[in-house]
């Protein structure tokens, strides 16, 4: 066990990580109060039976603009332990980079069959697969040219295990630049999705995307 | 726990969850633990209380868009966690994880008083996601309460404990307790964060 907290990094060129990154070392919590840091997230979600499938909006509407791909993947404890019954929260910009969001005002193109958004659940070996559409990279910074590189965002929350997160696509020239792939050095592969074989199934592109929750939350009830 | 300790898997990295978290993914029963879910009965016992305030940035500008997460005691001090599957202190109405994407910066959490646990002063942790940040956690107390005196988070922080208490500013017509905690994330008067990979 170290002996002193951490100092956050703060991401380079993103203004908002500079605003809001605490300054002073994260604090040692004391050995008797441990475990009252890890929230259990009780198993009463919402998800809808079709939201698996962000390619279009409803299973009858048409399917939206850009490349559509699977992403499957396992999430597992850092003891290996298989996470299931979790609840993956999904959400991405379409394929012009645009979030579906009423707080996105980049102007860039909606697309009418794309919502963005989607939440799976984890099976009893802690599998999950969703389809979304290849999310179009888009210009954070266009004073310096910055560029948030292709991405998709997933929250995890099963019991005491817990993650936000977002999976990468290896290659991408924006990955480099990214100020939280940077923070992250070469840990960064580990939040690369992983070109497969997309087999017969409906899609261009498959990836997968297994997911290690870590720190000591995740197994602390394990 | 580090990777230096052999045969863990590598984490998979947390990330920034951005500007967009979806505002479809709320759940008003979780931004409200005072009743189970609304037009059911059964409500959790205790002290309804509100707890507000400001998620602030190092410029003293509101964090927008930021989400935060609750996690706290039942009236009894008992958390709901395996560990206490089938205590007699359990709540059956009462789970105790609270979540809110806060558009403007400024939250609002209705819930009850959080018992007292072994040891330690009422209290409630909180979690906080936002764009330019993976993840913080602190853990907020309560004005005037037993204990805060001798609770070891308090002790730990040293001078910087009042930045932990919020303040106590009256009842609501509905008989709420009302509570106000500011939580500064950067700069001066930045609250204390704890280190829940290093602890
Ligand atoms: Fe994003």
């Amino acid at each position: 066990m170290a002996n002193q907290g951490r100092i956050l990094g703060i991401g380079p060129t993103d203004n908002t990580s500079d605003q809001r990154t605490p300054r002073q070392r994260l604090r040692l919590i004391p050995e008797v109060a441990r475990e009252s840091f890890v929230p259990v997230v009780p198993a009463r979600y919402a998800a809808n039976p079709h939201e698996w499938d962000m390619t279009r909006t409803a299973p009858d509407r048409p399917r939206a603009a850009g490349v559509p791909i699977e992403v499957t993947g396992r999430v597992r404890t850092a003891s290996g332990r298989a996470v299931a019954g979790a609840l993956l929260e999904v959400w991405s910009a379409n394929h012009f980079g645009r979030y579906r969001h009423i707080e996105d005002h980049s102007g860039l193109q909606l697309d009418e069959n794309h919502l963005g958004l989607g939440r799976v659940l984890t099976d009893d070996a802690g599998r999950y697969r969703f389809w979304a559409i290849s999310p179009g990279a888009y210009l954070a910074r266009p004073d310096i040219g910055r560029w948030r590189p292709k991405h998709i965002h997933m929250s995890i929350s099963g019991g005491s295990s817990r993650l936000i997160t977002q999976m990468y696509f290896p290659g991408e020239p924006n990955n480099e630049t990214d100020p939280m792939a940077i923070l992250m050095g070469d840990a960064f592969e580990r939040n690369l999705g992983i070109p497969r074989d997309a087999g017969d199934v409906d899609v261009e592109e498959a990836y997968d995307f297994d997911i290690v929750v870590g720190g000591r939350n995740a197994t602390f009830f394990e | 726990m580090t990777d230096a300790a052999s045969n863990l898997l590598p984490a998979t990295n947390e990330d920034t969850c951005g500007p967009y978290f979806p505002i479809y993914f709320a759940d008003p029963a979780l931004e409200d633990l005072t009743r189970f879910d609304p037009g059911v009965v059964g409500a959790a016992a205790g002290t309804a209380i509100i707890l507000r305030g400001r998620v602030l940035d190092r410029h003293g500008e509101l964090a927008n868009g930021a989400v935060l997460e609750f996690w706290q005691a039942n009236a009894n001090g008992i958390y709901r966690t395996p560990a206490t599957e089938g205590h007699e202190g359990i709540d059956p109405w009462f789970h105790g994880y609270g979540r809110m994407r806060i558009a403007s910066g400024a939250y609002e959490f209705r819930t009850i008083l959080p018992g007292a646990a072994p040891g330690r002063a009422p209290n409630v942790t909180i979690t906080i996601f936002s764009d330019g940040i993976n993840r913080i956690v602190t853990q907020v107390f309560f004005d005037g309460q037993a204990g805060n005196d001798s609770d070891p988070v308090l002790q730990a922080v040293g001078d910087d404990a009042p930045k932990l208490i919020a303040r106590h500013d009256g009842r609501t017509a509905s008989g709420a307790e009302v509570y106000v905690f500011d939580i500064v994330m950067a700069g001066p008067g930045e609250t204390p964060f704890f280190d829940d990979l290093e602890s």
